[in-house]
């Protein structure tokens, strides 16, 4: 057999390299197929299962079709609605629907919040602790299905606020300190 | 003065880099030593003039000079010192000048130490290297400029580099009671030190990665710049372990679930480098060793680089949470363009060198029972788990809403399900390629060679089940992840006490001896026993944590897992030196009557804060080797506080994951301390020099 050649027997090594049957090269190309093969069933199965659709608000209300299926949606925290039961850890707060495509999300978030026509879901999560990060105007993403009583049974409630990375706008300097009342 | 002191230094790094490009580029092409010294005093310039500006900017940041807008938004009155220094990576403008800073200091390194021994790789180093830089300068200057100012032109607020016509600064009052300050949720000493640690990390692949290029670029394809490179990738490879493992540890204090990974698009975007920097570090290793996988050597550094810049990317453009998002950060697109072409001209040089047949490897796979074999196998794993995390965070979501019309996303379930047996086979190849020879190992020398590791995992399942575990499937993931590390320690054990028969050295010395005589192979074995470790910590606060949640009168007791919980009492309202109110619960935990310790849980409020979410709920935890007692305050009657709601974990030996994580910083010190200090010819030189010097005195 071979001679155990840790890290010293140069020429050893070299000679086993050449010597090697070239005919094995077969066993690597299969092992390696099969390899693959088995993480790519892994990951194809893992998608079939982990998939979720990404939703708005907006699809979420208006297609029935959701009811029942488990969905992620992304929407605007209403502040006034947060409701925590401590006692039995039950989260309800009502989101509203955020565009696909804004400019700014610190903007998004204040106008879905404010618009009395933009459509609405209330929202329920049970058995978390009410998180630090669930706020006036935060951007809640929800996983859960929509039951048939109207409400978001939420199982995971990610959130996100933009003052994070977004810097605030200057032109608050001036709402808070209106220049006439300036001494 | 600040503003302007920062901004012209900022601006002097910019031109020095773009010096360095086009000079660096001349003078490879006629070979003219002139050109590349002066290339690459330019590039060593760009560190000094990025420090004043990180000086300036940090000054104004301690000094609060709130009409800096940067400062203004990311700092207010109420702050302690150490988060004032700390916002300088706090927001977006600040953590790219941070970055750039990071990054001109390890080219400076890598320049200056490297100089005289890699001389041909030098002039395209120096041209890699200020391209990265140049391009983060310019984000900084076109588009994320920490130093603009605030100012109040007529009832208008302008926010400016340069002042405009008629401007007048608005009063310190204004600016001071406006500033909002840090998110409450950052204020932790985790988050201190976990940006800068993920920047080292990231920055530092960026040396390999500008040597790698070198090296096709000039065509020295020999493994001049691996070696050069080899403590650049490890320091990296650690800061970014640190920062992966600071961050969990961030997450673990102050979210309040209880976990400290949860597959987030953010965290996995810092785990994809980490995967291919860790693929690469061993691969390495073979290319100097047999002087094979040239060619996959070369794709991983670029592949870890690329994910570095595609983290970035994708974090900060907002791609993570939506691919709506490109608009949603000004620098989503430059980063992207950058990325892509990056990506495009190190792939083409590939291709070059490749299709000259310059890559081609000095030996053939001939064995599939050899270490050159794992170690291509210990690739494989590293590089389907980086597809499968690439695929379950970014891939599915861009493509679905790219071709799908509609966004599918994966959750957790994806990443439990794919990302486990892909871990298990990287702790069975962690096991078995150490006591494998190089070229070929016969069935039975392995057999002889893991004899002792599988006894001792067989004794470490008795003790798991011992202790409770009866399932099969976390028995067998603890006994694989346990044999990697029972394979580690035997092969340092057999090391040192090869050395106590052989060379009659006492243990300690022989232990310290092994450690200097093969630095990267048995600081490998360290870092090997961290991981495994880690690996415990990760099954057993995984699978085995169990929670309660219950609402407690003063006095009474509440029971989990042979731990009880007195809640004594609340002490609302105490006001803390940065100006937070904090409610904080009084507990004792206790086991079979035993005081254990007095627990503090509480919720902190800031009342500063106007502007989004500013409270924040810190857990108090008892900490053991066999678990956590995890406590957080959920609620409180508001009146007169007779009771309050708790929400216990007990997370078993997670303590071992960051335990496993100071192994892993011992064993990659090890790995990489220097040898020599002072390389050969110098010494060689200021011999001479003394020679000469003696000579002239007598």
């Amino acid at each position: 057999m071979v001679q155990a050649a840790w890290e010293k027997d140069v020429d050893k090594r070299d000679e086993i390299a050449r010597v090697g049957k070239r005919g094995d090269r077969w066993k690597f190309l299969v092992g390696g197929l099969l390899i693959l093969a088995a993480v790519g069933y892994l990951i194809i199965s893992g998608t079939a299962t982990g998939a979720q659709f990404f939703i708005t608000v907006d699809s979420l209300t208006s297609d029935p079709s959701y009811v029942g299926q488990t969905v992620r949606v992304s929407g605007a925290v209403d502040g006034t609605t947060i409701s925590f039961d401590r006692e039995n850890l039950i989260i309800e707060f009502t989101m509203s629907h955020i565009p696909e495509k804004f400019d700014n999300l610190a903007d998004a978030l204040h106008v879905s919040v404010t618009d009395p026509t933009a459509s609405r879901v209330p929202v329920r999560v049970e058995g978390q602790v009410l998180p630090d990060l669930l706020s006036h105007e935060a951007q809640a993403i929800v996983t859960g299905q929509m039951g048939s009583d109207g409400v978001f049974h939420a199982t995971e409630l990610l959130l996100k606020c933009p003052s994070r990375f977004e810097e605030l706008r200057p032109e608050q300097i001036i709402q808070a300190h209106p220049p006439e009342q300036e001494s | 003065m600040l503003a302007e002191v920062g901004l012209a230094s900022v601006f002097l790094a910019f031109v020095a880099a773009l010096y360095a490009i086009v000079v660096s580029i001349y003078g490879a092409q006629t070979h003219s030593n002139k050109f590349v010294t002066s290339a690459r005093n330019a590039a060593v310039l760009t560190f000094p003039l990025l420090l004043i500006s990180a000086v300036a900017l940090v000054t104004g940041l301690i000094t609060e000079q709130y009409q800096m807008q940067y400062v203004w938004s990311t700092t207010s009155p109420d702050m302690p010192l150490i988060f004032r220094i700390s916002a300088l990576w706090g927001s977006q403008a600040g953590s790219i000048l941070f970055w750039s800073l990071l990054m001109s200091a390890f080219t400076a390194a890598a320049l200056l130490i490297n100089w005289h021994s890699h001389r041909r790789l030098m002039p395209y180093v120096i041209t890699y290297t200020m391209a990265v830089l140049a391009f983060f300068l310019g984000l900084t200057l076109f588009l994320e400029n920490p130093f603009q100012r605030i100012w109040l032109v007529g009832s208008e607020v302008a926010q400016t580099t340069f002042i405009p016509a008629g401007a007048v600064p608005p009063s310190a009052a204004q600016l001071a009671d406006t500033a909002n300050g840090l998110n409450p949720l950052l204020r932790h000493f985790g988050m201190v030190i976990h940006p800068p640690m993920l920047y080292l990390g990231f920055v530092g692949f960026v040396i390999p990665f500008a040597f790698a290029m070198a090296a096709l670029a000039s065509g020295d394809l020999s493994t001049n710049w691996i070696k050069a490179t080899r403590r650049y990738s490890l320091i990296a490879w650690l800061f970014l372990s640190l920062g992966l493992i600071l961050g969990g540890r961030w997450a673990y204090d102050v979210l309040g679930w209880g976990g400290y990974w949860g597959w987030d698009p953010v965290e996995n975007a810092a785990f994809l480098p980490w995967l291919m920097g860790t693929a690469f570090l061993h691969s390495v290793m073979i290319q100097e060793k047999r002087g094979m996988l040239k060619l996959w050597n070369m794709i991983l550094v670029i592949g870890t680089f690329s994910a570095v810049i595609f983290g970035t990317f994708a974090t900060r453009s907002g791609l993570v949470d939506s691919v709506h998002a490109f608009a949603r950060s000004q620098i989503g697109f430059p980063m992207f363009f950058f990325w892509a072409t990056v990506t495009l001209i190190s792939s083409a040089l590939i291709l070059w060198r490749w299709n000259r047949g310059e890559l081609r490897d000095e030996h053939a796979f001939t064995n599939i029972l050899s270490r050159e074999t794992l170690f291509v196998l210990n690739n494989l794993i590293f590089v389907l788990l980086f597809i499968a995390i690439f695929w379950g965070s970014f891939g599915a979501p861009v493509i679905s809403e790219l071709f799908l019309e509609t966004e599918i996303t994966l959750g957790v379930d994806y990443f439990n399900r794919v990302t486990p047996p892909l871990f298990l086979a990287m702790f069975v190849l962690m096991g078995v390629a150490p006591v494998s020879a190089w070229g070929a190992t016969s069935l039975r020398r392995l057999g002889r060679a893991v004899t002792v590791p599988l006894m001792l995992t067989v004794g470490f399942i008795v003790l798991v089940i011992v202790f409770g575990v009866t399932q099969l499937e976390p028995i067998a993931a603890y006994a694989i992840v346990a044999f990697a590390g029972f394979v580690a320690l035997h092969e340092t054990f057999r090391g040192v006490r090869a050395r106590v028969n052989g060379l009659k050295e006492n243990w300690l010395q022989a232990m310290l001896a092994l450690y200097a005589r093969n630095r990267r192979r048995y600081g490998g074995y360290v870092v090997h026993l961290g991981i495994a470790i880690i690996g415990i910590g990760i099954i057993g606060s995984t699978v085995f944590q169990t929670g309660t949640q219950q609402t407690l009168a003063v006095g009474e007791s509440l029971d989990i897992n042979g731990y009880q919980m007195r809640f004594n009492g609340l002490e609302a309202g105490q006001i803390s030196g940065d100006g937070r109110i904090m409610d904080i619960a009084n507990v004792t935990v206790s086991r079979d009557g035993r005081t254990l310790a007095n627990l503090r849980p509480r919720r902190d409020f800031f009342p500063t804060v106007t502007n989004g979410p500013n409270s924040m709920t810190i857990a108090g935890a008892y900490s053991t080797i066999e678990n956590d007692f995890y406590v957080l305050l959920v609620g409180w009657e508001e009146i007169n506080a007779n009771n309050a709601t708790f929400k216990v974990y007990i997370n078993p030996l997670v303590n071992l994951v960051w335990w496993g994580g100071i192994v892993l910083i011992l064993g990659t010190f090890i790995a990489a301390w220097p040898t020599e200090t002072v390389p050969a010819y110098v010494r060689e030189r200021s011999r001479g020099r003394r020679d000469k010097f003696a000579g002239a005195v007598a």
